[in-house]
């Protein structure tokens, strides 16, 4: 699923260069689920824009599903995680003024389909929030916002699951019933990346990877 | 991506931040519907203008010849004239100078009192030739025209103005009966179509016409003319005949070389054109400022879309991150400012037809919308959307998803 090869990544803040990726050479087998721990500031967010398509390597080979992704083109990468690619994020990211059935049928914009309130309905129901399809974001809970997230991230039927501390702000049984759902689409063959610094989180893996300083290491789950 | 995808999320986005919305278009809404006043009623007014012309001068392609200095621009009578414009002069015009069809003498006074049984009223005397219906597009609205042999004969027949006739036959049928015209009794033999309003929106319907025979040597007894209306061949021929009419007049006139020519010679559609030309100037300079207010509007909705752009690095971050490209995002943004402003100029068309009609019932002007100040609103308002929508929307495209989704 994942081939990353000596993936460097440098940014130049004022003026000095700084490396927040070094060399990370990993793969991630299809239907893993790998957590990937590290302290802020360890370099964890820009694997997962690398892992996401939204940043691309300074030097190195990343491989998605086969397809060389490391040196495209805008409309290219989004194009990859429009087909393969679902976020979710810490602070549940859902639209303001924006209804949880309309926030679910956003990616079907940018997808080569047509949008489908029906299959957004769905999405919803399969995440427990079939009847909350028109509330807005601020009448949800964040449990609730964040099975919505979910749903959004599903709608296009991605290969990929990218979750960035999908429970951080969440109470212990919304979290839970989070990682529940985690493992339900783990269980169905899709590949589950999770940022957490949690233990008992991260203790949901088959695999953990560990960032410090830019670099990537194998670690225990 | 298809952009079309877009539109429907747009209008719901719009609808839920109505106030936001309205105060976007509100300038495009403005300056739209001041445009289409200001062009409705500038066109409304020059032709209203054409045609208060029309109605005083009949036909453009003629040219007028009075007597007197060219100063002398008021309504003339044989009171107020040099006596140097000639029956004589009119026949030579007529065989010498090429580009004139036929001509119309006449002579006319005001202030003479005509007499009806108890009735009376001071209308107009016009003696005129007989060709005066064809050449001035004028018609008879009942009973006949004089014809050639009554100003051969010199018959004492009159066509009354349809103000006149009211005046002095209320309620009687005027063809056959009598009237006085000072002291000379004439017989009624016709009354004209009403002619409406002159330039100066007085009517010109209050006259009498009686053949210009008739008129100089059996009411007047006067040998000159007030005016010749010289109909020409060709309308675009006006300036070549005045040039002609000019040296023969002035040689008949046998006036000096330097001296001051003792006639005038006006055509009327250079009278016309000067006179819209005057207005459309106004015009123009009042279309420039509705102009510059739908800029403004335009400059609003890129501050209100700039400010957008900057709520919304979240959204725009979200949206990037489940597969939005820079383009797409450029796309969303720039149809959402050209769907406001052309929301807000279709707003400005509604309120400027709406005012248009109000201002014209004011001004009792014909309502008049043309098809291409319409066309323009709505082109200009698309245009003003896609010209200052795109900086904000490029701003909103050059985004950084990561740096937009940690904020």
């Amino acid at each position: 699923m994942i081939q990353m090869e000596k993936i460097s990544r440098s940014y130049s803040r004022d003026g000095v260069i700084v490396t927040a990726l070094r060399d990370a050479t990993f793969q991630i087998a299809g239907g893993d689920f790998v957590v990937i721990r590290g302290s802020s500031g360890s370099g964890k967010s820009t694997l997962l824009n690398i892992l996401g398509c939204l940043d691309s390597p300074s030097t190195g080979t990343y491989l998605l599903d086969g397809a060389d992704v490391s040196h495209k083109k805008d409309a290219e990468l989004s194009h990859m995680r429009s087909q393969k690619i679902g976020f979710i994020f810490q602070s549940f990211n859902l639209l303001p003024r924006t209804t949880a059935i309309e926030n679910v049928e956003l990616p079907m914009m940018y997808a080569d389909r047509r949008i489908s309130r029906t299959d957004a309905a769905q999405a919803l129901a399969r995440v427990g929030l079939g009847h909350r399809e028109h509330h807005f974001a601020t009448e949800l809970s964040g449990g609730e916002q964040q099975r919505v997230a979910i749903a959004r991230s599903l709608i296009n039927d991605p290969a990929l699951i990218l979750a960035d501390e999908p429970t951080g702000n969440l109470d212990e049984k919304a979290g839970a019933d989070i990682m529940e759902i985690l493992h339900q689409l783990n269980a169905e063959g899709r590949t589950i990346i999770l940022v957490t610094h949690d233990d008992a989180v991260a203790a949901h893996a088959r695999r953990a990877l560990s960032i410090r300083d830019g670099v990537v290491t194998e670690a225990q789950p | 991506m298809n952009p079309m995808k877009l539109v429907g999320p747009i209008l719901r986005a719009v609808a839920r931040n109505k106030m936001r919305a309205v105060l976007m278009m509100a300038g495009v809404t403005i300056g739209i519907a001041s445009l289409t006043i200001l062009t409705s009623i500038g066109e409304s007014t020059r032709r209203e203008t054409m045609k208060r012309f029309k109605n005083m001068l009949g036909t453009f392609d003629t040219v007028i010849i009075r007597p007197g200095s060219s100063k002398n621009r008021g309504m003339v009578s044989l009171t107020n004239v040099e006596p140097s414009l000639k029956f004589e002069d009119a026949a030579a015009i007529a065989t010498e100078v090429p580009e004139i069809r036929q001509l119309a003498e006449v002579q006319n006074a005001l202030d003479i009192d005509v007499k009806y049984q108890d009735r009376n009223g001071t209308p107009a005397i016009f003696g005129v030739s007989s060709n005066w219906l064809e050449l001035r597009g004028d018609e008879v609205a009942q009973g006949q025209f004089f014809s050639d042999e009554d100003v051969r004969s010199m018959t004492r027949v009159a066509i009354l103005g349809a103000d006149t006739q009211r005046q002095l036959f209320p309620e009687e049928d005027p063809i056959g009966k009598t009237i006085r015209i000072g002291d000379v009794p004439f017989v009624v033999r016709g009354v004209m179509m009403a002619r409406g309003a002159g330039p100066a929106g007085g009517s010109l319907d209050n006259l009498i016409f009686i053949p210009v025979t008739t008129a100089s040597k059996r009411l007047f007894n006067r040998d000159f003319l007030t005016m010749l209306i010289a109909q020409l061949k060709d309308p675009d021929q006006g300036a070549e005949a005045i040039g002609h009419i000019q040296t023969l007049l002035r040689a008949r006139h046998h006036i000096a070389v330097g001296a001051l020519d003792d006639f005038n010679v006006t055509n009327p559609r250079a009278v016309m054109a000067q006179v819209t030309t005057m207005g459309s100037t106004i015009r123009k300079l009042l279309v420039v400022v509705a102009f510059l207010a739908t800029a403004i509007g335009g400059v609003v909705i890129m501050a209100v879309t700039l400010i957008g752009v900057s709520e919304r690095r979240k959204e725009i971050g979200v949206r990037r991150a489940v597969g939005a490209s820079r383009n797409a995002i450029l796309a969303q943004f720039l149809l959402e400012a050209v769907m406001l402003s052309f929301a807000g100029g279709m707003a400005g068309i509604a309120i400027g037809v709406g005012g248009t009609q109000i201002v014209s019932r004011l001004q009792h002007l014909p309502f008049l919308l043309e098809s291409r100040s319409v066309l323009l609103a709505t082109l200009l308002s698309v245009a003003l959307g896609l010209l200052f929508g795109v900086y904000p929307a490029w701003k909103a495209a050059r985004t950084n998803p990561i740096d937009a989704l940690r904020d």
